[in-house]
């Protein structure tokens, strides 16, 4: 039986369970000192001035650096303009005459001894603030009178797709109805949080960096254009890394300041950011209200629609921070047939931590805002929400469809593959609607109020620009596959050799997968946007063909046969017909090692592939979550009864993983519709930046769940490949928003934002009585 | 700032050391005794993902001083495996793919063994119960119950 498409158990695990993973914070280097942060205690400030002078003089302390230090003309951090349209919002790497959120970097401080020491004398670090009003929400931002966090106004870009004539289909349409939908902040929070130990090393005069990161490869061109140095002598390399989902997909100003800090320092530094710094200091998404009008028939049939969404996005764009609006609009629509659409997104800034893409970017708040729309049609028409999703959704004969949408972050969107009626019929039957709707109705009569709801979704998967995949074999006959993708959980070493011993048949223990780490993997782009199988998957399987072929034309010779009458079985290459005349692959590898005449046609000492995939445009996972859930009326909270997820994903290299994944993203999922938010005060202030006060789920906040696959491979890729990723984590709000609304229909209760905490169902609930 | 001596008996071994009063048990065992599995996740008590046995009892090692352990008997991950061969709870899970990045594991292997010590055969909800002060952001939580029920199973069940 071939290994892909198996469930079989991870490499990765006997390690990490006998307690030998190696996450940043488990490194110690000889002579390694330790780094604190100095942070802006203001959500927006004036810097008056920095005095080191108390911290410079304890003996400890190796090293202060403010921004007087930096080198002059240090560019901000980097942001990829959605539209080449926006002034430079950036942040500054160390804060200069101004901070503009609470947890901003000022300085670095580091000493000799521990994490404890390095607090207590970055406390003698004296910034004098000139506090400023701040600013913390979209809406305040806007008034006329607001703090300006930046320039002349808080809104920085408008980003405008439109489709068709939607104000005139607006205007033409049967009925109308318009909405706010709001979706909170709320971000990844990995249980391991970010950390980086850098060494300097002068004889080579470069570095090599560690950091807990989805993208060591970017972080390493980064690193070489802030330092100046030539690309062999920097090394970033990513240990096991606890949890990204999106927060460390992008250099950070910590990475560069310590980075600068190496040579001068010349010993090893490290920094590990604590709960709280996590919060402050690294990137939150979502934040995002859609103001929505739309126009449908009798039968419920969407027309046109009109969306204006605003997203706060803090106090600067980082690097993706504009995928958020974005995707916000342009992804608005999933799987609906909507011949007019007119998407404006707004991007506003507050004096806030930045927004960057966490796990579901955009597609979060699309599904939820699309999906309510379609849910107040389908009442207003008085037909059953799943009869009404089937009346607007595409055929699966559309494919490829061309949404009339792109940008230079995400390419344009066309779909390419997919059968939504049958996702939406078999997760409304995996989900028994109808037997729900009996018992929905029993309970009712005895004052229970029970709801169901259908969180329908469409994703760009798969981004590119490309991925690189390596593939090498050992005399020993051990198959190393070098992958720029970078794992932080998700089974890379498990699924990338399920490909490789499903193109070479050698057995699965012989592979070894290599990733993380600049030096061993030459090129690649990371971890992110679900895009390890489909592209570095698909690099890695083309690879492991070249290999195929090499061997086939050494093997060729060795075996005195045409290559066109040689096999690759099992590990073994042989001539077909006759399993006696055969050679291992092991043999294969030896029969190319230096020191003896290479085979006729064979111009290379080595049995080794590359290959960098470059995949022609996104894919498009799509699934059909299907949320049941009671409503306590008395108190507005919601217990979450059954989840039900219908997920395609295209092809899979192992169900046993891609079901981990979607029951994770559904997890984060509850979380964003029921308990996670981060909230700052009107002044800019956090309010609950730790793990007591922010909730994320805990096992007793689970339903059961039901997750199935349907297997609609798409045409891009070799294998069929859509990544698995996020989906879990996009359809699960909008699904549990519409049951809640659902469950509190009969008091024509509104529910419009989440997170749906008791007390934002319970005032929904009093606002109609 | 004054050092106290303490003698602590980690996975077997006695350890005695000079610590500063504000060590936390956690960095005691990370950062002295390079034990790493212990992990710190919130720092807080809330997130499970320090979860050692002090004197077979789950405790959070990051509010513990490491001056309050002095005179007991702490076991770690490190701890319950012996040479290469992996524990039922440890086998479980990667039987049931009960683990993403790896990082809350510890707290929750340490959590289980003292779960089923207890009680050799909890029901469904009285492992979600055993299980409720582990934070875990990856899995959902339902391939860890199913961890939990196989590790009941290899462990020969009912009890």
């Amino acid at each position: 039986m071939s290994l892909f498409g198996a469930s079989i158990r991870r490499k990765e695990d006997p390690r990490l369970l006998q307690g030998n993973g190696r996450y940043l914070s488990d490194i110690k280097l000889h002579g390694m000192v330790h780094a604190v942060f100095v942070r802006s205690p203001h959500a927006h400030a004036l810097i008056r001035g920095i005095d080191s002078s108390a911290a410079a003089a304890d003996p400890r302390v190796v090293c202060v650096l403010t921004p007087d230090d930096l080198p002059v003309g240090l560019p901000p951090l980097p942001c990829i303009d959605a539209e080449e349209t926006t002034k430079p919002f950036n942040q500054p790497i160390l804060a200069t005459d101004k901070v503009r959120f609470v947890g901003e970097p000022v300085a670095l401080v580091v000493v000799e001894g521990d994490r404890y020491i390095a607090e207590d004398i970055a406390g003698l670090v004296d910034v004098d603030y000139e506090p400023l009003p701040a600013v913390s929400t979209a809406e305040a931002a806007v008034a006329p009178d607001a703090p300006l966090v930046h320039f002349d106004s808080n809104v920085v870009d408008v980003l405008e797709y439109s489709v068709g004539d939607a104000s005139s289909a607006l205007a033409a349409a049967p009925h109308t109805l318009s909405e706010r939908f709001i979706t909170q902040r709320y971000a990844g929070t990995p249980l391991e949080t970010r950390g980086v130990i850098v060494e300097w090393d002068e004889p080579r005069r470069g570095l090599t960096m560690w950091s807990s990161t989805q993208v060591p490869h970017s972080l390493k061109a980064t690193l070489v254009g802030y330092l100046g140095l030539p690309e062999n002598a920097v090394r970033v390399i990513a240990p096991d890394v606890g949890g990204a989902f999106g927060v460390k997909l992008q250099p950070y100003p910590e990475e560069i300041v310590l980075g600068l800090a190496a040579e001068q320092v010349g010993r090893p530094i490290k920094w590990v950011e604590d709960r709280y710094e996590h919060f402050l200091a690294s990137t939150h998404g979502r934040e995002q209200y859609h103001d929505v009008e739309v126009g449908y028939d009798d039968d419920g049939r969407i027309l046109a629609i009109h969306d204006h969404a605003v997203t706060n996005t803090g106090a600067y764009l980082q690097r993706l921070t504009l995928v958020e609006p974005f995707i916000g609009v342009s992804m608005l629509s999933g799987p609906y047939v909507i011949e007019h659409q007119q998407l404006v997104s707004t991007v506003v800034m507050t004096n806030t931590t930045p927004l960057n893409p966490f796990r579901g970017v955009g597609h979060v708040q699309a599904a939820f805002t699309m999906e309510r729309i379609v849910d107040l049609v389908a009442a207003a028409v008085g037909v059953d929400p799943g009869e009404v999703r089937k009346r607007n959704m595409f055929s699966k004969d559309v494919f490829p469809l061309h949404r009339g949408i792109g940008n230079v972050l995400a390419g344009e969107i066309i779909y390419d593959s997919g059968d939504y009626q049958e996702c939406l019929r078999r997760a409304m039957a995996a989900a028994e609607w109808d037997d729900f709707r009996r018992e929905q109705e029993s309970a009712r009569a005895e004052g229970r109020y029970k709801g169901i709801g259908i969180g329908f979704f469409v994703e760009e998967t798969g981004l590119g620009p490309y991925e690189s995949g390596r593939v090498r074999v050992e005399p020993s006959g051990q198959v190393i596959v070098f992958t720029g993708a970078c794992s932080s959980g998700q089974g890379h070493d498990t699924v990338l050799a399920q490909i490789t011993a499903d193109e070479l048949g050698v057995e699965f223990d012989d592979i070894v997968v290599v990733h993380g780490d600049t030096d061993l993997v030459a090129s690649g782009v990371g971890t992110y946007a679900s895009r390890s199988a489909p592209i570095g998957g698909t690099a890695v399987r083309h690879a492991a063909g070249s290999i195929k072929e090499q061997a086939i034309r050494i093997a060729a010779e060795m075996l005195e046969a045409s290559p066109q009458d040689i096999e690759l079985i099992g590990g073994e290459v042989r001539v077909k017909g006759s399993p006696g005349s055969s050679v291992s692959l092991a043999q294969v590898a030896g029969r190319v090692a230096p020191g003896q005449p290479l085979p006729a046609g064979v111009d290379e000492y080595t049995l080794d592939a590359t290959d960098v995939y470059h995949p022609p445009t996104n894919t498009f996972s799509y699934g059909c979550h299907v949320a049941t859930v009671e409503v306590d009326i008395d108190s507005g909270v919601v217990t979450l009864l059954r989840h039900v997820v219908v997920n395609d994903s295209g092809t899979l290299i192992n169900p046993l993983l891609v079901d981990g994944q979607v029951q994770g993203g559904v997890a984060l999922g509850i979380g964003g519709a029921l308990l996670e938010e981060i909230v700052y005060g009107d002044d800019g202030q956090p309010l609950n930046a730790n793990f007591m006060d922010y909730l994320v789920p805990a096992i007793g906040n689970m339903p059961e769940m039901v997750v199935e696959h349907m297997i609609v491979p798409t045409p891009l890729n070799a294998d069929g490949m859509k990544g698995a990723g996020e989906g879990g984590a996009v359809g699960a709000p909008a699904a549990i928003a519409n049951a809640v609304a659902d469950a509190v229909l009969p008091f024509g209760a509104k529910i419009t934002e989440t997170p749906l905490g008791p007390e934002t169902v319970y005032r929904a609930l009093q606002d109609v009585s | 700032m004054s050092d106290h001596a303490v003698t602590i008996r980690v996975n077997g071994v006695e350890r005695s050391e000079s610590v500063p009063a504000r060590l936390t048990l956690a960095d005691f065992l990370r950062e002295r005794l390079d034990l790493t599995a212990t992990h710190l996740a919130c720092e807080h008590g809330v997130c499970g993902a320090c979860t050692v046995l002090v004197d077979g009892e789950t405790a959070r090692a990051c509010l513990l001083l490491t001056v309050q352990a002095d005179g007991s008997e702490v076991t770690t991950l490190e701890g319950l495996t012996e040479g290469d061969e992996l524990g039922p709870i440890e086998q479980a899970f990667w039987a049931k793919h009960g683990m993403q990045c790896g990082f809350c594991t510890p707290g929750f292997v340490l959590t289980i063994a003292e779960m089923l010590d207890d009680n050799p055969n909890p029901t469904r909800e009285e492992i979600i119960e055993g299980l409720g002060g582990n934070l875990c952001r990856c899995t959902g939580y339902v391939k860890i119950v199913e961890a939990v029920e196989e590790a009941v199973s290899l462990r020969g069940g009912g009890g």
